[in-house]
């Protein structure tokens, strides 16, 4: 609806125009009308007036509303450069099924995956050894549906306060076997996976069976011993208030191997303490 | 688009590959953007999947999956136009899809309101602290009690969008967009006059 006519007596702005100028959503032409309008209209003027009121009364509240909960984006700003950089490596990968799209002689290529096929079969069958360790390298990280990370409300004194020996308990015999069945592992040995808690007691985790997964002693790189480093680590941190124990609880949930080169400033494990 | 061009040089550009260091310099360029924007975006698009009603956990995770989603967006060549409308777009469907696999409620708890109580401006006087908060406080009750697309039209408004952005985000009209905020100001203009 156009109004040639400015005269405040013969008509007043509606609310959705006086918003929308508000918003500079009106074509110039309009907009020009209205802001001559409002100079002569004290009724339409005192309206615009709630309005504008109104507005930064809802912005303050939503800011004030949510703001409080954001967390610091250092440690999501991490994850996601690894996450990043892992999607960079699956899209070269990609590219080699362009290629292989465009240019490579199909039948060429299905050799050369039977051939390689062959070779990979001949090397599993003859190093059973390698296979083990190769399968444990694979378990490295929980499954997330079954291992989510459950931790319990704590505060940061009850965290720092307590001495690590007293958080850790063994994992009981039935949990210990429900959590190996869960994860489709059968006649593991003792020696073979520790039953870890995903987010350390000493940070909060809970003995949850979703807080609970198989980890390997005998992977080559990101194994147990390298998981107990990172909680010492982020403990640490969190002690020293260098980080926020639900960053700490959520790092380490989402991907600990993030967490660790994150936390260390490296990409592949240091050499344990002794 | 290929018909435009002779068949020749179609075949050309079929087989025509970015060398390795072009691929590499190509994503380095793109990862360097999407984290750009991440640092742009991510507290508006954090609060706005707050303010659908998801705890801050999966919120977050939400955050991330977008950030992935554009990188993939942008790697694979798609369209530039609005990657601000784009990430709200993104945001708004995995917040949908994440609270429906959470089941959570739209309505906020009465822990919410607590909370928001108790980060009140420190500032002013405790009477005029008091005023602000019982203010903020009769504000979010009325956008509470909003039906979910005008919530989420005055949410979005307040972090920036603009009406057409809005209207694409939610997949509404722009005439609708312009009705629903009006109407929405209005009930905070009522709520404000009490």
């Amino acid at each position: 609806m156009v109004h040639k006519d400015t005269d405040p007596s013969r008509y007043h702005i509606s609310d959705e125009e006086l918003v929308r100028s508000a918003d500079g959503e009106l074509s110039p032409q309009r907009a020009a009308e209205v802001d001559a309008h409002l100079e002569a209209c004290w009724e339409c003027r005192a309206r615009m007036e709630e309005i504008q009121t109104s507005i930064a009364g809802f912005v303050r509240a939503h800011h004030a509303e949510f703001d409080t909960q954001l967390p610091s984006s250092a440690g999501p700003r991490a994850l996601l450069r690894a996450r990043l950089a892992e999607l960079n490596s699956e899209s070269r990968i990609e590219w080699w099924g362009r290629v292989f799209q465009f240019g490579v002689p199909r039948v060429a290529f299905v050799c050369l995956a039977l051939i390689a096929m062959a070779i990979g079969i001949l090397w599993f069958e003859h190093a059973p050894q390698r296979r083990a360790s190769f399968l444990f390298d694979a378990e490295a990280a929980p499954n997330r549906s079954l291992t989510p990370g459950v931790a319990r409300q704590v505060t940061i004194s009850e965290v720092c306060s307590v001495p690590q020996e007293e958080v850790i308990g063994d994992v009981p015999l039935p949990l210990r076997e429900k959590v190996l069945q869960e994860y489709g592992i059968a006649n593991a040995r003792p020696d073979d996976y520790e039953i870890d808690y995903l987010i350390a007691p000493r940070l909060g985790g809970t003995e949850d069976i979703r807080n609970l997964w198989p980890e390997p002693y005998r992977t080559r790189v990101w194994n147990a011993h390298v998981k107990d480093a990172l909680e010492e680590r982020l403990h640490e941190m969190v002690c020293s208030g260098q980080l926020d124990l639900s960053t700490a609880q959520h790092d380490i949930a989402t991907d600990w191997i993030a967490a660790y080169k994150k936390y260390f400033h490296t990409n592949k494990p240091l050499p344990l303490r002794s | 688009m290929g018909t435009d061009m002779p068949p020749s040089s179609y075949e050309n550009a079929s087989l025509a590959v970015p060398s390795r260091v072009q691929r590499s310099a190509n994503a380095s360029r793109i990862e360097g953007e999407v984290m750009e924007l991440f640092d742009e975006f991510r507290n508006p698009l954090l609060r706005y999947g707050l303010s659908m009603g998801l705890p801050i956990h999966d919120a977050e995770e939400v955050i991330q999956e977008v950030f992935l989603a554009l990188f993939r967006h942008l790697h694979l060549g798609r369209s530039r136009k609005n990657l601000r409308g784009w990430l709200f777009r993104v945001t708004h469907n995995l917040a949908l899809k994440q609270r429906l696999a959470n089941h959570t409620s739209l309505q906020r708890t009465a822990g919410d309101a607590k909370v928001a109580e108790e980060h009140a401006d420190p500032s002013p006087g405790p009477e005029e602290q008091l005023s602000a908060a019982q203010r903020r406080n009769r504000l979010q009750a009325v956008v509470q009690a909003m039906p979910a697309n005008d919530r989420h039209c005055l949410r979005l408004r307040a972090e920036g969008l603009r009406y057409r952005e809005i209207a694409t985000v939610l997949g509404m009209s722009l005439g609708a967009v312009s009705i629903s905020l009006t109407r929405s100001l209005a009930r905070l203009v009522r709520a404000d006059g009490r």
